[in-house]
């Protein structure tokens, strides 16, 4: 099978593998590199689980084959905040009950980060619509709004 | 076993050098958002992918006086949010606005969503009222301009060759007296794909609609404009009877299917609908 | 946004039980640490996929795997023959024999293909591409046979035969309750409609996924995505080995619904790990989930309702045809759930329910949250508002005159002794529903409705259930959990915390809960039936009061005196105050309270915990508990008349709802929606309302939108492109309302919560529907296309 030599800047760091040219930017980043904090929910971009920043917009990992982010820079979950010193949106997932099972967190984490780098004071019909490409199945959302709606307040005062 | 390979052109020279090489294998990859969820099911499964997704002469937005081009290449999220666009042509802009959602967005080209040939690609009924012409070039970097009511041939078909690539798609600014929309129903809200969809451009002159330009998609073979209802229009006042005979002109000028997302009598019921509504948010 | 309500009547007060917290699992989550079962990897890990039927209905001739294990890189390719005990039932963790509950399935298909994506063979290979390149080396003859694809279809004389045996009937339950035909003489009004649900699928955003291998003392170890890892013994049958040979794993699990308590993955990987001597792992596509793991069964029900002109419901006969497709599965538990709830939480004098449960050529269906409760929900619901509609009363009025109450008896004679306040549940939504908005535009109209339901939390009280939890502070005053539980994303491991945290008096933070190991953790039971709070919580608070007994004797001999006035609180042993109780001890006893653990501030005096705890392990105390509860036991029950203990207790509650309406396209806009439920003692009211939220929406899919479509059996909604779940700009924002009644029987008086969430979603959104468009529907889901023919426009 023909491999090619990658280089993707992942949270900082510059890394390499050889993948195949099917490899998505998904597979590279959870088989290769053990990036587990990006979910394969669908491996069809329907879910929004394998959110993660492209060169500043975020996509659907399983989307973009791995050759395509050759020499790119991606951000995932753990490229946002950490235990130390956790991102203002991740705070408020967990405060405001907007995580169960946790699976469509990182994801739904990453474009409320998206959502409120561009809009930081979004309101809550607008936080649904930048949310629409992340599914849920556990929290109805509610709660997931609540939280992007009080770091969007906050940044307001 | 997958032994797909990979090509990506640093320009256009490069690109059409690749192509001429490889043109019978040759498939494109911009956005993915079509193609690789084909690959994923074993529907496509292509030798040979060439990746144009960043290619610089395809990637941008230009104004050239009264003209518009936007490579093959933009995002419908740059175009959503281009400001060009939504001030010279906002009927596109809402287009690309309701488009999947905002990750599809970033990565989904305008390219892309008119060669994968879906008959309810959300920027084709808006590029149909503009009467955008598509910039064919082919593996020799000829390039041809197809008037886009001329680019979808048949189900699922263009007038795309093998090889060819959507280097740009150019039309004319709206113009002030030109009134637009663009309108969708999808079986939810969120993260929609269009049962229907629909595109309207009217221009005026006073109360006088002088020009229509109606198109709709998902209700035949291919996204088609509505030239009956159009004519129906142009040269007259419009008012509440007029638009009641639009809603039942257009029942009769489309031909959609029954599929899992809807039936065609629903189909039928709301293209008159919607056309409606999207007369009258135009002349209010 | 709406004002949370949360009703406080007299109860106790805690420190730690009530109070809203942040889950103890959150913040893992949020950083993105937290290993759900596909990450996870193992040196030397094969790939496993699975060969799926193409046919529905077929014979299988011949398989022959020889290409497939020639292709360089494949370890394993095997089929039903190497299978030890392919032909098997379901027990789900299920410790009491009880007949009439077994879940017939085949571990890969042989004989007759019973439905599309049916596993036929199992490939193990160094790649995933190699895998897959194999499953298309494989050769299997199949002869399509026709099928039947219709219960009623498949329960004819004649019909096509969708297994071996003779008929295509799975089971049949009754409930029978006075004289029906009386019933209906006395009755002014009877209505009779057939009700109709969908088949549905769990969607859950994580698929099914695991890694097995076998370990350094030969036994099989499974690391897999399931609400169930008692399904061990079952697994250990299949392969043919002892129980004790076979140990499972449940790391966090990103989504169960029911779709998680059958075995999906584990078997596979079992055989596969045995067969390669190499760990194997597996991970469904999102399209296999969909094809392969049992779905919400659809129902068809046929309800008639005998009424008295004053509103008071005197007869109900309803007769109910589960369609459970290829495989039994958890078929006949879950129908008898439909039987027992039929009725809905009403009065009738006079009963009869037939329920049945059929095989067909569709996708197989098994649990799903709500378990049999959901499908009668949506008919006893709609037809209440009809007969309300027909007796010119309103939908509030007519449940009014007929709301069972606590002491009165369930239609299968049962007398309800716990808490039952579906009345008020009712009363508060529609207090918070308010007054109708206003229609937008002429061509809109804005309607409201509600739903009340019933669902049981715990099992089945014939199958006598049990669980453990192991509980143990060390000597630094941190605290163990260990409990068998499979954490689902409920909260499930959190609330076992916040247990002992309240119970300890230890933070939530310093404790830890070490679940779903059948090597480490005492046996749990099933994360399904909204039993785990109520089952592992009790077990939890049984084993956290020894030690704290333990603890606070130790601390009345230190202070010399009675444990019974002292209490434990922020690793504190306080005494307690109160009007026969002094905050001084000193006295003749004083001199034998060391300094080093007695702390005197601002006069509260206090001994510290970890002081204590040191004192109790010095003198040889057990600082550990393993406690069991098991859950009062019942005979089986009579199938005949369905009279009889079917359940403990109940969770009751009411979704009020209201829509706007677009008359010219069908779209429905959720303008309000409302969940209240009587929850006995909310444990995290956070927690809690995040399981209303989240029910609320699960349930309102399934009304508006949600549908696995099956032509002859073969699914045309394969991936999340055609299975649409609601995203977040369809769910609306949910107010939850938490009745507090005190009365359940989990910890603390506790109900459950997660599946009765979701039971009245759909009758709620569908009445809310017919109220503003003044048409009925009998079926679902209820789109916009379905409202468009129901108004006559298309």
């Amino acid at each position: 099978m023909k491999t090619y030599p990658v280089k993707i800047k992942v949270n900082g760091k510059w890394k390499e593998a050889a993948v195949t040219a099917r490899d998505t930017l998904l597979d590279v980043l959870r088989k290769k590199w053990l990036a587990y904090e990006v979910k394969n929910g669908c491996s069809e971009g329907d879910c929004g689980a394998c959110t993660v920043n492209l060169n500043g917009k975020t996509v659907n990992a399983c989307l973009v084959l791995a050759l395509q982010a050759n020499g790119k820079e991606v951000t995932t979950l753990k490229g946002i905040g950490t235990e130390q010193n956790p991102h203002p949106i991740q705070k408020a997932f967990v405060e405001k009950g907007g995580i169960q099972c946790g699976f469509c967190s990182p994801g739904m984490i990453m474009s409320s980060k998206a959502l409120l780098d561009k809009n930081p004071v979004a309101s809550r019909s607008e936080i649904r619509e930048g949310l629409s490409g992340n599914l849920c199945r556990c929290t109805g959302y509610h709660k997931i709004v609540d939280a992007v709606e009080h770091v969007a307040k906050n940044n307001q005062s | 076993m997958n032994n797909m390979e990979f090509l990506k052109p640093a320009s256009l020279e490069d690109l059409f050098q690749m192509t001429k090489a490889h043109k019978d294998e040759v498939t494109f990859i911009a956005g993915g958002t079509n193609l690789i969820p084909q690959m994923e099911r074993g529907v496509e499964s292509p030798s040979l992918i060439i990746d144009v997704s960043d290619l610089q002469e395809m990637s941008t937005i230009t104004e050239n006086g009264n003209i518009i081009s936007i490579g093959g290449s933009v995002t419908i999220a740059d175009i959503a949010a281009d400001s060009i666009i939504k001030t010279c042509a906002p009927v596109l802009a809402d287009a690309a606005l309701q488009l999947g959602n905002p990750l599809t967005r970033n990565r989904a080209t305008i390219g892309g969503n008119l060669a994968d040939a879906s008959p309810c690609a959300d920027t084709a009924p808006p590029l149909m009222t503009l009467e955008a012409t598509v910039h064919i070039a082919d593996v020799d970097g000829n390039i041809k301009d197809v008037p886009i009511s001329k680019f979808y041939l048949d189900y699922r078909f263009t007038a795309l060759g093998r090889g060819d690539v959507i280097t740009k798609i150019s039309f004319q600014k709206q113009g002030k007296s030109q009134k637009g929309n663009f309108s969708k129903i999808g079986l939810r809200k969120g993260s929609a794909i269009s049962v229907i969809n629909m595109a309207i451009l009217l221009d005026f002159d006073h109360d006088t609609c002088k020009q229509a330009r109606i198109a709709m998609g998902s209700i035949a073979a291919t996204p088609i404009r509505i030239y009956k209802v159009e004519e129906l229009l142009e040269g007259k006042k419009i008012n509440d009877a007029l638009i009641e005979e639009c809603g039942e002109l257009v029942k009769t000028e489309i031909s959609p299917i029954t599929d899992i997302r809807g039936s065609a009598e629903y189909r039928t019921a709301v293209a008159a609908t919607l056309l409606k509504r999207n007369i009258k948010k135009a002349i209010l | 946004m709406f004002e949370k309500i949360i009703e406080n009547q007299d109860k106790p007060k805690y420190n730690v039980i009530g109070k809203p917290k942040p889950r103890h699992d959150a913040w893992e989550k949020a950083l993105g640490k937290t290993r759900y079962a596909d990450d996870f990897t193992q040196p030397g890990m094969l790939y496993a996929k699975v060969l799926r039927s193409e046919y529905a209905a077929a014979n299988l001739i011949s398989i022959d795997t020889g290409e497939a294990e020639k292709l360089p890189g494949v370890e394993a390719v095997l089929t039903a023959k190497d299978v030890p005990k392919n032909e098997t039932v379901t027990k789900f963790g299920q410790t009491h024999e009880v007949g009439g509950f077994e879940g017939f399935y085949r571990v890969l298909a042989d004989k007759k293909i019973r439905f599309k994506g049916e596993a036929v063979a199992l490939v193990a290979a160094e790649t995933p591409a190699i895998a897959e390149q194999a499953l298309k080396l494989i050769k299997v003859e199949y002869e399509p046979t026709e099928g039947v694809y219709d219960p009623i279809e498949a329960l004819k004389p004649d019909a096509y035969l969708v297994g071996e045996k003779e008929t295509n009937l799975i089971c049949s339950y009754k409930v029978i309750k006075g004289d029906i035909e009386k019933g209906f003489e006395e009755s002014d009004l009877i209505v009779e409609n057939t009700y109709k649900t969908q088949m549905v699928d769990h969607a859950y955003l994580e698929p099914e996924s695991g890694v097995a291998w076998i370990d350094e003392s030969g036994i099989i170890v499974i690391r897999a995505s399931t609400q169930v890892i008692e399904h061990f013994r079952g697994i250990a049958d299949v392969l043919n080995i002892p129980s004790n040979k076979v140990r499972v794993i449940a790391p966090m699990v990103g989504g169960g619904f029911g779709g998680k308590e059958d075995i999906t993955v584990e078997t596979f990987i079992a055989l596969l790990a045995m067969k390669t001597e190499r760990p194997v792992s597996l991970t469904f596509t999102r399209e296999e989930s969909i094809l392969a793991h049992g779905k919400r069964h659809p129902y068809v029900m046929q309800y008639k309702v005998g009424v008295k002109n004053d509103g008071k419901l005197v007869a109900l006969e309803a007769k109910l045809i589960s369609d459970a497709g290829g495989y039994i599965y958890l078929s006949p538990w879950i129908l008898m759930y439909s039987t027992v709830t039929a009725a809905g939480p009403y009065d009738y004098t006079h009963v009869k329910v037939d329920t049945h449960s059929v095989l067909t050529n569709n996708t197989f269906a098994s649990a799903n949250r709500g378990f049999g409760g959901v499908q009668p929900c949506f008919a006893y619901e709609s037809m209440l508002d009809e007969v309300a509609e027909r007796l010119g009363m309103s939908p509030l009025e007519l449940r009014k005159k007929n709301y069972l109450h606590t002491g009165d008896a369930l239609v299968t004679g049962r007398v309800l002794e716990h808490a039952v306040e579906t009345e008020q549940t009712a009363e508060k939504a529609l207090a918070a529903l308010g007054e109708p908005s206003k229609p937008k535009s002429s061509s809109h109209k804005v309607g409201q409705g509600f739903a009340s339901g019933m669902l049981s939390y715990g099992r089945m009280c014939f199958l006598h259930d049990t669980s453990r939890s192991y509980v143990s502070i060390e000597l630094d005053g941190s605290v163990i959990v260990r409990c068998g539980v499979q954490d689902i994303g409920c909260g499930q491991c959190s609330s076992l915390a916040q247990i002992a945290a309240e119970v300890l008096g230890v933070p939530m933070e310093e404790i830890t809960v070490y679940f779903g190991d059948t090597a480490l953790t005492p046996l749990a039971g099933t994360t399904t039936a909204t039993r785990q709070l109520y089952m592992s919580g009790n077990a939890t608070l049984k084993a956290a009061r020894a030690i704290r007994d333990t603890i606070l004797k130790k601390s009345g001999e230190i202070l010399g005196i009675t444990p019974e006035r002292l209490e434990l609180r922020d690793k504190r042993i306080y005494i307690k105050k109160g009007p026969q109780c002094t905050t001084s001890y000193g006295g003749s006893r004083g001199d034998i309270i060391s300094s080093e653990i007695c702390v005197d501030i601002n006069q509260d005096r206090y001994l510290d915990l970890v002081a204590v705890v040191k004192a109790c392990a010095a003198d040889g105390l057990s600082l550990s508990n393993l406690a069991q509860f098991n859950a009062p036991a019942r005979e089986l029950v009579d199938f005949t008349t369905g009279q009889g203990q079917v359940f403990t207790d109940f969770t009751y509650g009411t979704h009020a709802l209201e829509v706007s309406v677009d008359t010219e396209t069908g779209d429905v806009e959720i303008l309000k929606y409302i969940s209240c439920y009587d929850v006995g003692q909310a444990i995290n009211p956070l927690s809690a309302e995040g399981q209303m939220e989240g029910g609320a929406i699960y349930g309102l899919g399934q009304g508006m939108c949600e549908d696995v479509i099956l032509e002859k059996g073969i699914t045309k909604t394969p991936t999340f492109a055609e299975y649409l779940i609601p995203t977040s700009m369809d769910a609306p924002d949910i107010t939850s309302i938490l009745v507090e009644s005190g009365g359940g029987v989990g910890p603390f008086g506790a109900k459950g919560i997660g599946e009765p969430s979701c039971v009245p979603s759909s009758p709620a959104f569908t009445n809310a529907v017919s109220n503003a468009i003044g048409v009925r529907f009998y079926d679902l889901p209820v789109t916009a296309e379905k409202i468009m023919r129901a108004l006559g426009k298309i």
